[in-house]
């Protein structure tokens, strides 16, 4: 018979993926969840927000590369789609690295891991606000930014990244702080 | 990761579930946790709420008492 699989709206996943990933059993990724693996994963995934919030100052550090301004355009873009898939590989392999804890819902956790969980949003939050004033600064005081505009420096990219920073923050925490065990 | 790092609470979790001849898994499975909780416990990095100091003391067939102490016990005594 099968089972239900129950879907937390608010955390946005599903109780068997939930617990596909807390367990170590089977699974393809164990590799993945050593300290020193984490720790990496850690290190890429912040160097890929840098990466993409870089994109929006793309015609500010450019220099001469003597190229046309199509291909330019082509190198860019093919470069910018590359950061963004590679950045988006790494975050999922990091929630896969913390097993999803940072989006597992209460009843599928035990009072550890929630307690890592919670300690990881508040530590995550305070990232947070400072790095949007951070990025507020570079929209008053930094190079001019654009948004949605075809010309110029698309403020986008730096949009994407500060999403994906707060997408991966609770992650990025657990993954940094967690011990082997 | 204690409740509060300057009271720890020492435990005796890893030598009765040793001298039961259980994992961590099996002693995780019992009480209900993940088997990472039961190596913060025996490390004496997580202090456990209530409930599962009794869940562990109800699967380990000890009292809270045997297992847990405010003062480390030297290695040997009961």
């Amino acid at each position: 018979m099968p089972t239900k699989n129950k879907f937390y709206w608010l955390e946005g996943v599903t109780e068997k993926g939930t617990r596909a990933l807390l367990t170590d059993e089977n699974s393809k990724f164990k590799w993945l969840r050593s300290q020193r693996n984490r720790r990496l994963l850690v290190v890429i995934n912040l160097l890929g927000i840098v990466l993409v919030s870089l994109g929006s100052y793309f015609p500010v550090l450019k220099t001469n590369l003597n190229i046309s301004t199509e291909t330019e355009i082509v190198v860019f873009s093919v470069t910018a789609v590359f950061v963004i898939a590679l950045t988006l590989g790494a975050y999922s392999f990091l929630r896969v690295a913390v097993r999803g804890i940072a989006d597992a819902p209460d009843e599928l956790l035990d009072e550890r891991q929630i307690q890592v969980r919670n300690s990881s949003y508040r530590y995550a939050y305070f990232a947070m606000a400072n790095l949007v004033l951070v990025v507020f600064l570079l929209f008053f005081f930094g190079p001019d930014l654009q948004l949605f505009q075809p010309e110029g420096n698309d403020g986008s990219y730096l949009v994407i990244a500060t999403l994906f920073a707060y997408a991966s923050a609770p992650s990025l925490f657990i993954a940094w702080r967690e011990r082997d065990i | 990761m204690s409740r509060n790092p300057e009271d720890p609470v020492f435990n005796q979790i890893e030598a009765t579930r040793t001298s039961l001849g259980l994992s961590r898994q099996e002693l995780a499975d019992r009480v209900g946790v993940h088997y990472q909780t039961i190596g913060y416990l025996e490390r004496g990095e997580y202090s456990p709420s209530l409930v599962l100091a009794l869940r562990i003391a109800q699967a380990l067939n000890k009292e809270v008492s045997e297992l847990f102490s405010l003062t480390e016990r030297k290695k040997g005594k009961k």
